[in-house]
């Protein structure tokens, strides 16, 4: 066992310290980063003063009275000759004209383009509650007829909160899983085949081999590499977690996680179940089966052509779990979830839809888990004659003549 | 002492070891040879448990099982280890797998490194090392746990004179230590110079097993060295004679049918009279080995 742990450390040290590791992990946090960063910029550019409103009034008090933000308004220009002047020189986006008339105001807009909506709706706001308070001041009116004035008629909201119907959240989960099987299995049965295959060519096998039995180096490796895989994961959970709390804090995202939460919320709760031991299972299914693909060649740069059958298998589960998600009881789906390395993909449709019993469910897990101990036990015993045959004679060769060394 | 009992694979159809049975003792170096192809790659790849096999394998009464993989030091064939390593990672993984603590293992590559004669650090990394560095580096590898069976498969391939010398006094202090040591190799002279016993290996059966010098004798001193007036003509027209050579410092080199007749070409080639030379002997181990392979 202590040297299962010594190839699983030695296997999980040199893949995790790796650049190519380092910046898959790196990568979808480089994106968001980068993402926000354009976003702080684009929105610190946003306060370039070309985009004022010039607030420009024969009053300097109702000019002042009138600047309804201090960022987006400016009081430079006093006349509307020369904020036209500025308007034409784009240093202003647009003038705003008080005049006060017969006990009311009349404000006119100037620019090149409509006044922004959500300053045009303050400015009307101020404008309105300083006509209230002009009328107030003509009317003369008491306190209590003020009051009286002042009433408002109430309006109740019951805001439904939006989000996705219960179908598209199942949809969006099982798509989620299936897509997160298909990115890990993408990238590390090809990492671990090419490990496997590099190691191939070396003596250094033959070193290892006279210190611990094959088949425990092959299940060290194995474990190496799903260690790798659980860490990546681990950060993206983390990462993924940490968005979950920082995002609705945020200005820039706060209203689409409101708006949101609740269907974010079943989502993880379909994926944080058994669904997640699929995806697992899965993962160690694919990965003993791509290690004995990398084995069976000589030159790491064939291992491309050896792992064109994991890939298939990879691909009929992705994209028919993808065309046939929609329809859990439909017949293929149902018999599929119980065929290892398809089951992955199809029985979390099932599980998410809720079209499955436990019999049916502790079934195909064991049919799962019985794959993955058996296929792990049979390239263990194949392992030493794979890996030690040097002369290149073709994948099918190689297995049948490792069969026979074994 | 590691003991072979009725060895036999079969790869397919084809047997590749025909029931070998023979015995490595501590404190000796056993010398494996054969032609290429011959089954010495095998033999070794069934005592280290690579294959499966039939018949049986012993270490001081034990089969070989994951403890007894701790006392098995193994030398492949060609030499290779992981590059991107450093000194100190690679021989602290290889050596861990062998059940010793990084303390250890720390001290030893030192003493070891220097030992050898390796020119670097633990901390230098493999690929920067010259190629016969970095096969000390492997030798090390191989020994830092001070296995009591010590295998090696053709040790001296690639060496310098310098390195050969420096690595055969390796060997020869492994055996002081006690160690079984069996290794391959094909020059006959280092198997002389360095083996107790001797196991030849021709199709998968065992054609010679024994001490060098017994087998040398066994194949009679059927060779003479001599330095004569007589003329090459001459010697070779001499009854049982069966070939006549010059070597480049002028001794003829005679093969004769039978050693019992070298009394009698003795009496011819010398008349009674002084010769400076004359040397009957078995014949050397190359030549076995030639003899041994065309058969």
């Amino acid at each position: 066992m202590k040297q299962i742990i010594l190839v699983l450390m030695e296997t999980y040290r040199r893949q995790v310290k790796s650049w190519s590791f380092i910046l898959l992990v790196l990568s979808p946090f480089i994106f968001i980063f980068v993402s926000l960063g354009f976003g702080y910029a684009s929105s610190r550019l946003g306060d370039n003063t070309s985009d004022r409103v010039a607030i420009v009034s024969s009053n300097r008090k109702i000019a002042s009275q009138f600047r309804y933000d201090k960022k987006k308004t400016t009081l430079v220009y006093q006349t509307k000759k020369d904020a036209r002047k500025a308007l034409d020189k784009e240093k202003i986006a647009g003038y705003l004209v008080l005049e006060k008339r017969n006990g009311q105001f009349i404000a006119k807009y100037v620019g090149e383009e409509k006044m922004d909506s959500e300053q045009l709706k303050e400015f009307g706001q101020l404008l309105q509650q300083k006509q209230q308070e002009l009328n107030i001041q003509t009317a003369k009116i008491t306190s209590q007829q003020l009051k009286s004035f002042s009433k408002q008629p109430i309006l109740k909201q019951k805001i439904i909160a939006k989000g996705a119907s219960d179908a598209t959240i199942k949809t969006i989960s099982f798509v989620f899983i299936i897509f997160l099987m298909y990115f890990i299995l993408i990238i590390y049965t090809s990492a671990i085949a090419q490990d496997i295959a590099s190691e191939k060519g070396t003596k250094i096998m033959e070193m290892i081999f006279s210190s611990m039995p094959a088949k425990s180096y092959f299940y060290g490796k194995i474990l190496g590499t799903f260690a790798v895989i659980a860490t990546h994961l681990l950060i993206y959970t983390l990462g993924g977690g940490l968005c979950y709390f920082i995002m609705p804090k945020l200005k820039i995202s706060q209203g689409i996680f409101s708006e949101y939460q609740d269907t974010i919320n079943k989502i993880i709760t379909n994926l944080v179940s058994i669904n997640l031991l699929y995806v697992l299972l899965g993962v160690i299914l694919f990965t003993i089966l791509a290690a004995l693909c990398g084995a069976l060649v000589v030159r790491p740069e064939d291992v491309s052509k050896a792992i064109q059958p994991v890939m298939y298998i990879v691909m009929l589960g992705f994209f028919g779990a993808l065309t046939l998600g929609q329809d859990s009881n439909n017949l293929i789906v149902k018999w599929a979830s119980f065929i290892p390395f398809l089951s992955s993909f199809f029985m979390p449709i099932r599980l998410i839809y809720g079209n499955v019993s436990i019999f049916q469910l502790l079934l195909s897990l064991g049919l799962l888990v019985l794959s993955a101990f058996f296929l792990a036990r049979y390239v263990g015993s194949l392992y030493a004659s794979l890996i030690l045959q040097t002369d290149d004679i073709g994948i099918i060769k190689s297995f049948k003549r490792a069969s026979k060394m074994k | 002492m590691l003991k072979v009992e009725g060895l036999e694979k079969n790869f397919g159809n084809k047997k590749v070891l025909k029931g070998l049975s023979f015995r490595a003792n501590s404190h000796e170096i056993t010398g494996l040879i054969g032609k290429n192809g011959a089954g010495k790659t095998t033999i070794f790849h069934s005592i280290l448990k690579f294959i499966n096999f039939d018949g049986k394998i012993l270490f001081n009464g034990e089969p070989i099982t994951k403890d007894v993989y701790r006392e098995i030091g193994y030398l492949p064939e060609e030499r290779s280890l992981m590059p991107k390593l450093t000194v100190f990672q690679q021989v602290r993984f290889l050596a861990s797998l062998k059940g010793m603590s990084v303390r250890e293992i720390r001290k030893e590559l030192l003493i070891w490194m220097d030992k050898l004669e390796v020119k670097g650090s633990p901390d230098d990394k493999i690929k920067s090392l010259s190629k016969g560095n970095q096969q000390k580096i492997q030798l090390i590898c191989t020994l830092i746990h001070r296995p009591k069976l010590i295998i090696l498969d053709e040790p001296f391939s690639g060496l310098d004179p310098v390195n050969t010398d420096l690595l055969k006094e390796i060997i020869l202090d492994e055996r002081r230590r006690g160690a079984t040591i069996v290794f391959s190799d094909h020059d006959m002279t280092n198997v002389e110079e360095l083996c107790d016993k001797l196991i030849m290996i021709s199709n998968g059966e065992i054609v010679l097993n024994g001490e060098i010098q017994e087998i040398r004798l066994s194949f009679g001193s059927t060779k003479i060295f001599v330095q004569t007036n007589l003329s090459m003509e001459q010697l070779q027209s001499i009854d049982h004679v069966t070939s006549v050579k010059k070597t480049k410092y002028g001794t003829y080199q005679l093969d004769i049918e039978d050693e019992k007749y070298g009394e009698e070409i003795f009496n011819i080639i010398t008349g009674g009279k002084y010769v400076k030379t004359f040397d009957q002997q078995p014949p050397t181990l190359n030549e076995i080995f030639k003899m041994e392979a065309r058969r």
